[in-house]
């Protein structure tokens, strides 16, 4: 599909040199000009949480305006949709030179989850030459003015790309089993992901590990409901202890052959005593 | 007037003094996925996991590597990824300060592994780190010695290899085993 050329005019009032000088000389606040192009108002929202007296941009000067003939820099919001793509060219084009573009959130920069859509142009530069790009979905206020101050000179770019291209010794990623066996660690990561998602799993299947490691023979089943006993004792949250006993119940048990009194008992009546 | 400022003074500076000082983000969040070379096996479950194809995992243009590739600027910061990787080599870091100026390919990580030919049709089908790293996860897995040979002679053919010779050792009546 063709777009949008950007017309030899506007192109020449808005080199690199020029932009330098307008932020070098403007003796006054750089007025941001917020452009909605399709997107779904999370940016809008990290746009307001940063203009609040928590983030203050205004300590650079930054002011929202309600005029794209009154703005400085476009901060261009979404994917740029079908309906908005007009709308857009003619922001652009009634902002005065010389004008800075920020392409804002994962949408603006490159499409974002919607990069595929059939209605959409996916991202701001596609359209009209974009200055700085900030990713996030929505991007932190914090990332907000970051991505302002680099616009502005203020602050320096952190990221540049990285390519690793040499393919070398892989580490033992494997760790030895406490029991001999590295299905029980698998069953145990994947019963604790289930139960208490990804991050907090994670937590859990270290503190099922490290308190079993406590009793002496781990393939000792007396030993071992002793020491996860006393784990879910010590432990302050309750939702963790339960799960020290679910996974115990659950897991250990069929590794290890129990009888039913090795089991922790988790009914909620004994919890209160 | 003084009153309004005596009330200010009482209650303190609520603005974060963000870019002059170092901004501490909140527990849990999520921002940039770190990636870490070393321990990255090239299974691809994080290239199937992310919604919005951030991350693309395909081989080069004569297959002799497999080509891991992140783009943070598709990245809706979901987490998915770090959920499935299995040896941890994507993990969401804190890092928040991710703007780029006028070069989008800034936001870019790659990383190249060598990938694995199969030994019946000599054709490539995975990274040789994840036939390695399902070995190591197989030797600790309680197998039998002739178990364990037998699966690494598994390992290294590709899926299409393997269904062709379990089939013709299943049809003439031998046991399945791929010599």
């Amino acid at each position: 599909m063709k777009t949008y050329e950007v017309p030899q005019e506007i192109t020449d009032a808005n080199s690199l040199e020029q932009k330098l000088e307008l932020l070098k000389h403007i003796g006054r606040s750089f007025s941001v000009y917020r452009i909605d192009c399709g997107s779904c108002n999370g940016c809008e929202i990290e746009i307001f949480a940063a203009i609040t007296p928590m983030w203050d941009p205004e300590r650079f000067g930054f002011k929202l305006v309600a005029n794209p003939r009154h703005a400085d820099i476009l901060l261009c919001t979404g994917p740029v949709t079908r309906q908005m793509y007009y709308p857009l060219l003619r922001a652009y084009e009634a902002a005065p030179d010389p004008k800075l573009v920020v392409a804002l959130g994962a949408c603006g920069a490159t499409g974002g989850i919607f990069y595929d859509a059939y209605s959409v142009l996916s991202g701001i530069d596609k359209i009209i030459p974009v200055d700085v790009y900030i990713p996030g979905c929505p991007p932190h206020p914090a990332s907000i003015i970051y991505g302002l101050a680099t616009a502005l000179g203020i602050m320096e770019q952190k990221l540049q790309k990285v390519s690793f291209e040499n393919d070398g010794e892989m580490p033992p990623l494997v760790e030895d089993s406490v029991l001999g066996n590295t299905l029980f660690e698998r069953d145990l990561l994947v019963a604790s992901k289930r139960l208490m998602s990804y991050v907090f799993g994670r937590k859990l299947y270290d503190k099922y590990l490290t308190a079993l490691a406590k009793s002496e023979n781990v393939k000792d089943t007396k030993a071992a409901k002793i020491a996860i006993t006393e784990a879910i004792k010590t432990e302050i949250d309750p939702r963790y202890a339960e799960c020290l006993g679910i996974l115990h119940n659950d897991i250990y048990t069929q590794y290890v052959p129990c009888s039913e009194e090795d089991k922790i008992s988790l009914h909620r009546v004994e919890w209160g005593q | 007037m003084m009153k309004l400022l005596d009330i200010t003074e009482k209650y303190g500076k609520a603005t974060h003094k963000y870019p002059f000082e170092p901004y501490n983000v909140s527990a849990n969040f999520r921002g940039k996925p770190s990636y870490i070379y070393d321990l990255c096996i090239g299974c691809a479950a994080c290239g199937i996991a992310c919604p919005s194809n951030a991350i693309t995992v395909v081989f080069n243009d004569d297959k002799s590597k497999l080509v891991w590739e992140f783009d943070c600027g598709r990245c809706i910061f979901c987490g998915r990824c770090d959920e499935v990787c299995p040896t941890g080599a994507i993990r969401l870091s804190e890092e928040f300060e991710l703007a780029v100026k006028f070069d989008k390919s800034a936001l870019i990580q790659r990383g190249e592994l060598d990938s694995q030919y199969c030994t019946v049709c000599n054709k490539p089908f995975a990274a040789k780190r994840l036939i390695k790293y399902s070995f190591e996860c197989l030797s600790k897995a309680n197998l039998g010695e002739k178990r364990l040979e037998e699966s690494k002679n598994y390992l290294s053919i590709c899926p299409t290899c393997k269904k062709t010779a379990t089939a013709s050792n299943f049809t003439s009546g031998k046991e399945m085993v791929i010599e």
